[in-house]
């Protein structure tokens, strides 16, 4: 039995200690919007948060998130109040296939909750673990750069 | 609630939230048009003028999108075309996908396919007539209510307006009246100065559902009381079961069943780990034939034969290329060399399938919802009536779904069970067993006089034919329904004779430039590599190939890259325009920063002329690609924004295919698996992109796949610039 928080909910759940994290969200909690892509945690699409971090799902056995706060694309934001990366990535119509995007959000989501204000370099070097094959890396880093000037605005204005 | 053959325990709520609103128009996806019979859940006074548009009696509008969403913008730029000539926001527009039917077939192909970057173009009257009729019959409507002359009637928004007067009605109000009445067939078109929506930015349709995880793609989909299936397939090529041991694996918790069908040997459990584990512990002994010893090199030199041996299929031959080459004061012969390549799309290969005694539900991300039709008719045996594709969000296409390999598969494993079972391909199983872009061998030669004036052009390819490999399915869902498929089998020639396949060729028998004597030949060779439409099809090598020999040419001519293609342009002026627009805009021939180089490429595809122009520098031996600046000409643009988005697709595609894509074989074995050994361009090493639009009120053309050939020939140039390599394969490796 493996018990953890899941975007504010506690789950605990009966599956076998080896289960990648991505298929117990995905298959027995059903939530749909953390992806499938390598298996390896080399592309990034099933990235979540545990405890905050970025960690790719699909390479994390369910069992040793035991006790621990996750938080999925479903937990970050929704239509009605939306994270403002979410709000940015509309914006900026980053999404094409979409596929990669929830890892995409939760990669940098994470990145701009440890760094409010990175620099372009560290946004690319940051978000180099989630592949995009449909190539809209230059929207989500526009994207992510409109999330940091407006909180910069913020600040100045304060 | 509805009875709708939409497997009703599907998350219907969620299914909604993503379409939309949620109103009856729903279910209007799964029915056909034209059908006589108003189905369940449909309200007799919904309007339904055609095929793709209805208005529901709440008021909804909702469009029957007949093109797969794969990334491309199609669903965006159906509704924009739609909305123009209704005179409704795109922006409120429901979408919902189409079922198979013979109104959605695409008539460039005979097929209900999305791809060659057609959608635009084929639907561009198509679609607006749609819309146009619809509002003629609000239009009419508002006529009749007002008792005026329809002329005095003005449209915008969904709501009527009387002339002269503060009398307005909304369409939605109009529904029940509008659908007593008929539209007309051939509805007057609007003029482009007219257009409100069409060639203005409109976000995308899909972005907001897909920045929140809530679009269901295939892999998503997740009937009551689902299995789950994975398959162990032969290691090599040509290889085929002679038996397994599965005794330990069906022991295994949670295993249903492990058995051999055609396509391998299926472990289906009650969840998708159980069965990828389970699967880990089946042996199997597999019987090899002479395909199973195949390797990269030996194609490479089935391929050089073939060009040594054969003269091949004289594709273009302009002027007498021997007398020409014979006056010429210098010979340039090069060969150019191209891997084949995976379609790496980001969902690996799925289905769902649910057969019942007499239905069969397949739910499959598939770029060819009828192809999917027949071949699930041939696996399951039932007929085509029985049959229902269901199609969904497309994690990244690419050409690849439109072959329906992983729909048979889950049809033979789902029919040995009364419940749904979804398969899933591992990633190393997508890309091991895709079916890939063509490898290709080139030789070209061409001649210069003693000014460097280019007299004669020789492109000679070496490469198998696509539609070889894809005819025996595609021809079996251009046939009738009641066709059997054992007859079908026969008729697979009948399909490459009605639609001529220019895989191998396009992109190098139409070069533009001007030479006296210009002779293109292919030599079909077939190594029996399974092989596929990946993006840009032929143009994907020939783009490559012709580019970087022309850069080649100018070299030796001792005359600018630009100068010497823009002379022999003179009867392209669309291919001239976009080079000058992107030469200008990057500063071609200005001074760049220490150690970085500029190359240029330019290239039609699917109607559509594209320029780039990359800089380039290498940092440790390491190619570094900075920026690249694309011209481009569509014709009259839709979205403008999609335009960009698509075009930075084709180059950042491109550019991973340039700088590391490579399918190898070793003994019939494809040796790469997953983003280790087969990587994309990643964040950090992708360029940054200025796009630049032409304003064109010609037809629209494609932009799904004109964005990628010029970019791997524009690097490339502009590394031979850098280094003074000129690399004559991909992927681009220095000395």
């Amino acid at each position: 039995m493996v018990t953890f928080t899941l975007n504010g909910i506690v789950h605990s759940l009966d599956v076998p200690d080896d289960t990648p994290l991505l298929w117990v969200i995905r298959d027995e909690l059903k939530l749909k919007g953390t992806k499938f892509g390598c298996g390896m945690g080399l592309c990034g699409a099933c990235t979540v948060h545990l405890n905050g971090q970025a960690i790719r799902s699909c390479i994390t056995p369910v069992a040793t998130i035991n006790g621990q706060r996750l938080m999925t694309i479903e937990g970050l934001g929704t239509p009605e109040q939306p994270h403002p990366l979410q709000k940015a990535w509309v914006q900026h119509s980053v999404p094409q296939c979409g596929y990669c995007q929830s890892g995409q959000l939760m990669s940098a989501s994470a990145l701009l909750a440890a760094n409010p204000h990175p620099t372009e370099a560290q946004i690319r070097e940051a978000m180099s673990g989630n592949v995009c094959r449909c190539g809209t890396y230059p929207r989500i880093l526009k994207a992510i750069q409109t999330v940091t000037n407006a909180m910069t605005g913020e600040e100045e204005t304060l | 609630m509805i009875d709708s053959p939409l497997n009703p325990s599907l998350n219907r709520r969620r299914f909604l939230k993503v379409m939309g609103t949620g109103s009856g128009g729903l279910m209007l996806a799964f029915h056909l048009p034209g059908c006589s019979q108003i189905p369940p859940g449909q309200q007799e006074n919904s309007l339904r003028p055609n095929a793709w548009l209805e208005f529901t009696s709440q008021g909804a509008c909702v469009l029957t999108l007949d093109r797969v969403e794969m990334g491309q913008g199609t669903m965006t730029g159906m509704a924009t075309l739609l909305g123009e000539e209704l005179d409704y926001d795109p922006s409120r527009i429901e979408v919902v996908f189409a079922p198979v039917g013979k109104a959605y077939v695409q008539p460039d192909f005979g097929l209900q396919i999305t791809g060659g970057s057609t959608s635009i173009s084929s639907n561009w009257v198509r679609l607006r007539e749609a819309g146009a009729s619809g509002r003629a019959v609000f239009v009419k409507a508002a006529a009749e209510v007002w008792q005026v002359d329809q002329s005095q009637v003005r449209t915008a928004n969904g709501v009527c307006f009387l002339q002269g007067s503060d009398k307005q009605v909304s369409y939605a109000d109009l529904v029940a009246l509008a659908a007593t009445l008929s539209a007309p067939s051939s509805p007057e078109l609007k003029s482009a100065d007219q257009f409100r929506y069409i060639g203005k930015h409109n976000a995308r349709l899909d972005g907001r559902s897909k920045s929140f995880g809530l679009a269901d793609y295939g892999i998503d989909q997740e009937p009551d009381d689902l299995l789950y299936a994975v398959l162990i397939r032969a290691p090599r090529l040509g290889s085929t079961l002679k038996g397994f041991d599965a005794e330990a694996a069906q022991r295994m918790a949670g295993v249903e069943r492990i058995f051999a069908c055609d396509a391998g040997i299926a472990v289906v459990a009650q969840s998708y780990w159980q069965a990828r584990k389970a699967a880990e512990q089946v042996k199997a002994d597999w019987q090899t034939n002479e395909l199973s010893a195949l390797s990269t090199e030996q194609v490479f030199a089935q391929y050089a034969t073939g060009l040594d041996e054969e003269s091949g299929d004289s594709v273009r031959d302009d002027g007498d290329l021997d007398e020409v080459l014979a006056t010429a004061e210098q010979l340039v012969e090069a060969e150019y060399r191209l891997p084949y390549l995976a379609h790496a799309t980001m969902e690996p290969q799925n289905c769902t399938v649910w057969i019942r005694e007499d239905r069969c539900d397949v739910w499959a991300p598939t770029q060819g919802p009828d192809i999917a039709r027949y071949v699930a008719r041939r696996a399951s045996g039932l007929s085509e009536s029985d049959i229902h594709i269901h199609t969904t969000f497309i994690g990244g296409g690419f050409g690849r779904r439109l072959s329906q390999d992983y729909v048979n598969e889950a049809v033979l494993i789902a029919k040995e069970f009364d419940r749904p079972v979804k398969l899933i391909w591992s990633r190393e199983e997508d890309t091991r067993y895709d079916l890939y872009r063509p490898a290709s061998l080139h030789r070209l030669k061409a001649g210069l006089d003693r000014f460097g004036k280019p007299l004669g052009w020789h492109h000679r390819i070496a490469a198998p034919v696509v539609l070889d490999h894809y005819a025996k399915d595609a021809s079996g869902a251009m046939a009738p329904g009641w066709t059997p498929p054992a007859i079908v089998n026969f008729s697979s020639n009948f399909a490459s004779w009605i639609t001529p396949d220019t895989s191998a060729i396009e992109g190098a028998e139409d070069l533009p430039y001007d030479f006296s004597a210009i002779a293109v030949d292919h030599v079909k060779v077939d190594p029996g590599v399974p092989i596929s439409y990946w993006r840009a099809v032929g143009h994907s090598f020939n783009g490559f190939v012709v580019e970087s020999f022309m850069d080649e040419l100018a070299e030796k001519a001792g005359e600018d890259a630009l100068s010497f293609r823009l002379k022999r342009l003179q009867n392209f002026p669309r291919h001239q325009n976009v080079l000058k627009l992107a030469a200008e805009r990057a500063g071609w021939g200005y001074s760049l920063p220490e150690g970085h180089f500029h190359g240029l490429a330019v290239h039609k595809s699917f109607g559509t002329v594209v320029a780039e122009i990359a800089e380039v520098s290498v940092e440790q031996g390491r190619i570094r690609v900075h920026k690249v600046t694309c011209a481009v000409d569509c014709g009259q643009v839709v979205n403008p924004d999609i335009v960009v988005a698509q075009m930075e697709s084709g180059i950042i595609f491109g550019l991973t295919a340039a700088l590391y894509g490579e399918i190898t074989l070793k003994e019939g074995a494809v040796e790469q698996s997953n983003f280790h050994d087969y990587p994309m361009l990643r964040m950090n090493e992708s360029p940054d992109i200025e796009v630049i639009v032409v304003e064109s009120q010609e037809s629209p053309t494609g932009v799904g796949e004109p964005g990628l050939p010029p970019i791997a020939p524009a690097v490339a140039n502009a590394l031979y610039r850098a280094t003074g390599q000129r690399l004559r394969s991909l992927p681009l490796r220095l000395a």
